[in-house]
């Protein structure tokens, strides 16, 4: 700072306050290694991260068409030995899930559908880890949320009180440089380098809006990021303004950064189980099977529950005996008994994702507590990788499955006739006769599961946004009053 | 060593007039705490549910036994609960237990399209991680520890005191000693009371509290040497903090996530999903078999049943348990590969951990604790073997004898049963590592 009168006139004061700032940290081992550091770090997780969730993107569509493709290429069969045969549906990432992943690691990424039966997602990929990225992992989401504010911290904690330790402060302020210019300065050369930490982050939002996304949402998820190491760029200014001294501004600051970015978000996600439990599906499983039962079983259309049904098609249809009816009685009972079966079904998962949903919204409260916590939540839901996109898809292939599953019911009922079908068992041709034709099959369309839109995504952030805003402007307002404070005391 | 006693005096009070190192230590305190309360508050809402699960599983079985009287039916309709129960240590690291699933209800279907149904917590609060007290220590004590050794010497020399301190004290050691000593002391105390507190009401066995403690001990005592290593010369505390802060990120983030990349590239696994393919078709396939083409690689993998009852007309049970049977043994290779990946990965993670203390203390608690991914592995071939504990139960009367009784339901296998000698299995792994 001490070459600050050389500054022309010509440039503004705050950019010359930037500018000395940035020879500082030239001349600063530390600053240059971090910087160089903070920035390859960012750089690779983009490129693997990205390469990444590409490949996942291609591996699960590709697995989603051989899915559906075997599934039309199956023989003539029973319509029914169809439902238990089942079919495929597969999460493709998002576009922006190359920046933050989300849960995708943690949910399984298939489901497999069949009749009577709501299976979960299987094969999370932290179940085949190494359990070595317990404590963090390489996406970008997590390099901008935890790492990003370490090197901030290490290359800007001494932006004031080393100016108040080597006594230049007074100095400066005698001159004529308001508190003001040099704390916009100040922050200004720090902003500079979260723009550098940014770059290869928005490198990689073009890429993903070459994938599809949103310029809307990428530039909203961009600027997130920028406004939340923008409020840790306040919070080292107002640490480094408020200590007299570096090593107390350091171990402030890191102090700092250990609560909210190590502990809190796991003090979150631990308060939020302990506080609002969930039953696993296990045991709510007991309660599905209880009300399932009083349903009777859709395999055995002699089941004293579905007499009322027999009644109503022999009313409709003017007869009184099951052969006598146009249709497949067994045909018609499964399919009135897969309808009310989803609907139990349908009701106990919705209560399932509704706790859920509770718990994750408890912890993402704590984002009051943590700025990182609320950009964890608000980059997920912008991206589209939170717990609700993958509710979402759970959603979605219940659909697919009754669908397909009705289809099938469809087939059975209106192509099958009734005494071929309980002859099905009588020897080889009666196993022959009950089967109908491959083109049946035909009925499974592409599932392709997409992001949700725009909109959707961003209003769902909202509140974690407030709880951004609310520690920028906090900090902003703190941190001018810490300079006047400064400015009075410093100033003789 | 009265000389040293009283400097230890001296420091001691001098430690508890210092208000950073006080709100250091308070603060280790509160998270140890929050770490060990909510720990046992899980562990116990664990052992709660496999309580109800084990009564609801029970009164389930008995009312589905009612319904049905032939083997084939009870077989089909009868599911029976295994789980793992968290152990006496679980509380202090929770381990894998949100990640691998810990209980699970199985019928004497083909195993392979049950055993990856997951009943997983919420992915958003696996994602951010829990806190438990092995986290405490392996992650957060490091930075407490450098936060209060790094600028041992440093702030002396700041602020002048230091060569007339070096000349003064008689000993180096006394003077240096003595304040790592007092601070080490108080963070032990701080961070491992709770744990203690805890362990004793969990009735945690006294050989386990003693290796936590020592393992924790060797564990401070490593950052405490670096910490004051790498402080020895320099007079710019914020630099040497920057240093060890930067080997912390080393150990905890950087080398566990590059041991990670390396670990994924070099072992290859069969995807999940085609161990689920491989099955379904199998299965599916063997209704439109001839019954003997299932039959005879049942019976190749099962001699015993190679004289099984042959029923001519419609379907039978024991064909419809042999091709469940036969889709598991299609499968199997594969389903081998993937637990053989499962395995190898985590057994590679071993040499990383080699070069992270804080993943290695991770991995020491959690095999300690019964609450890792080993520990998953092992429950999983607990519930295999128990798989193949029912079908030996229901092949003779499904394949072989003909007037089945009730009675013999009684002797049904059970999960529970198995228990104590799995522990002891257990416990013979824990004593190999």
């Amino acid at each position: 700072m001490s070459n600050q009168t050389k500054a022309s006139l010509s440039i503004s004061p705050v950019l010359s306050v930037a500018k000395d700032e940035w020879r500082y940290w030239f001349r600063s081992k530390l600053a240059m290694s971090v910087l160089l550091i903070g920035v390859l770090l960012t750089l690779s997780s983009v490129v693997v991260t990205g390469i990444n969730m590409i490949e996942l993107a291609h591996e699960r569509a590709a697995m989603q068409n051989s899915s559906e493709d075997t599934f039309m290429d199956q023989p003539d069969r029973h319509p029914h030995r169809m439902v238990h045969y089942g079919h495929y549906a597969f999460r493709t990432p998002a576009p922006l899930s190359m920046l933050d992943p989300g849960v995708d690691a943690y949910t399984g990424n298939s489901i497999f559908l069949e009749g009577h039966r709501q299976n979960s997602a299987m094969f999370a990929e932290q179940k085949q880890s190494t359990g070595l990225t317990k404590m963090g992992n390489l996406s970008p989401a997590f390099i901008l949320q935890v790492l990003a504010p370490l090197m901030l911290i290490l290359i800007g904690y001494s932006a004031i009180t080393r100016e108040r330790e080597s006594q230049t402060l007074a100095f400066l302020l005698a001159q004529g440089t308001s508190m003001f210019t040099l704390l916009t300065g100040k922050g200004l050369a720090l902003f500079s380098i979260v723009i550098l930490i940014m770059l290869p982050v928005a490198i990689a939002g073009l890429f993903a809006i070459v994938q599809g996304e949103s310029t809307l949402v990428v530039l909203y998820f961009l600027f997130t990021y920028t406004l939340y190491l923008l409020t840790w760029t306040l919070a080292i200014l107002l640490c480094s303004t408020l200590l007299a001294k570096n090593s107390e501004s350091f171990t402030a600051l890191s102090f700092i950064w250990i609560l909210l970015c190590i502990a809190m978000p796991r003090i979150a996600s631990t308060s939020a189980s302990v506080v609002v439990p969930v039953a696993g599906k296990l045991e709510t499983d007991f309660a599905v099977l209880a009300d399932l039962r009083k349903l009777g079983d859709g395999h055995n259309a002699n089941d004293p529950a579905f007499n009322k049904l027999k009644q109503s098609l022999f009313d409709k249809y003017e007869v009184d005996k099951v052969e006598d009816l146009p249709i497949n009685f067994r045909g018609a009972v499964a399919s009135a008994s897969e309808e009310e079966l989803s609907k139990v079904l349908n009701r106990f998962a919705e209560k399932r994702m509704e706790e859920e949903l509770a718990q994750t919204e408890t912890a993402r409260l704590f984002g009051w507590l943590s700025p990182q916590i609320a950009v964890r939540s608000l980059s997920m839901l912008t991206a589209g990788s939170s717990i609700e996109t993958h509710h979402r898809f759970l959603r979605e292939t219940e659909t697919l499955r009754l669908d397909f599953v009705q289809a099938l019911n469809k087939t059975h009922i209106e192509q099958l006739n009734y005494i071929d079908d309980i002859n099905r068992n009588n020897g080889e041709e009666g196993w022959a006769k009950a089967r109908v034709s491959a083109e049946n099959w035909k009925i499974i369309e592409g599932f392709k599961f997409t992001t949700d839109s725009p909109a959707v995504r961003i209003e769902r952030g909202f509140s974690s946004l407030i709880q951004l805003l609310f520690w920028s402007v906090m900090l902003a307002l703190l941190l001018s009053l810490a300079s006047k404070n400064l400015a009075r005391r410093a100033s003789f | 060593m009265v000389a040293f006693t009283k400097h230890i005096a001296r420091e001691w009070r001098f430690m508890l007039r210092q208000r950073y190192v006080l709100i250091l230590l308070v603060c280790a305190f509160i998270l140890s705490s929050f770490a060990v309360f909510t720990g046992v508050s899980e562990v116990s809402s664990q052992r709660q549910t496999i309580e109800r699960l084990k009564l609801a599983d029970e009164t389930d079985r008995l009312e589905a036994q009612a319904k049905y009287d032939d083997p084939g039916s009870l077989a089909y309709y009868t599911f029976h609960l295994s789980y793992s129960e968290p152990s006496n240590l679980a509380f202090a690291a929770l381990g894998e237990r949100d990640t691998y699933p810990w209980k699970h209800r199985i019928r004497m279907l083909a195993l392979e399209g049950q055993i990856y149904e997951s009943d997983a917590q919420n992915a958003e609060l696996a994602q951010a991680g829990k806190i438990d007290f092995t986290f405490v220590i392996a992650a957060l004590s490091p930075l407490l520890l450098i936060l209060l050794f790094h600028d041992l010497s440093a702030n002396e020399r700041t602020s002048g005191r230091h060569d007339l301190l070096v000349t003064t004290a008689k000993m180096k050691i006394h003077l240096w000693g003595a304040r790592i000593v007092v601070r080490l002391l108080a963070v032990f105390l701080c961070l491992l009371l709770p744990f203690y507190v805890a362990a004793f009401i969990s009735d945690t066995a006294w050989s386990s509290i003693a290796l936590v403690s020592l393992w924790c001990f060797a564990y401070f005592i490593f950052w405490t040497l670096i910490s004051v290593y790498v402080g020895r010369k320099s007079s710019s505390a914020p630099r040497v903090a920057s240093a060890l802060i930067a080997i912390w990120v080393l150990f905890v983030f950087i080398l566990p996530i590059l041991g990670d990349l390396a670990i994924k590239q070099a072992v290859h696994s069969p995807k999940g999903g085609d161990i689920l393919m491989v099955q379904r078709e199998a299965v599916n396939a063997a209704w439109d078999l001839p019954v003997e083409t299932t039959m005879d690689a049942f019976v190749a993998k099962h001699p015993k049943y190679a004289n099984y009852k042959k029923e001519h007309e419609g379907f039978n049970w024991g064909w419809y348990y042999a091709f469940q049977q036969v889709g598991d043994q299609t499968a199997a290779n594969l389903s081998q590969a993937y637990a053989d990946a499962s395995q190898r990965k985590y057994d590679f993670a071993a040499y990383v951990a080699m070069l992270s203390p804080p993943m290695l203390l991770q991995r020491k608690m959690t095999r300690l604790a019964n609450s890792d991914a080993i520990a998953a592995f092992q429950y999983e071939k607990e519930i295999r073997s128990f798989h193949a504990e029912l079908r030996e139960f229901y092949y003779p009367w499904l394949f072989l004898e003909n007037d089945f009784d009730k009675a013999v339901l009684s002797d049904l296998p059970n999960f529970n049963n198995n228990e104590n000698q799995h522990k002891k299995q257990n416990k013979v792994d824990t004593n190999e590592r």
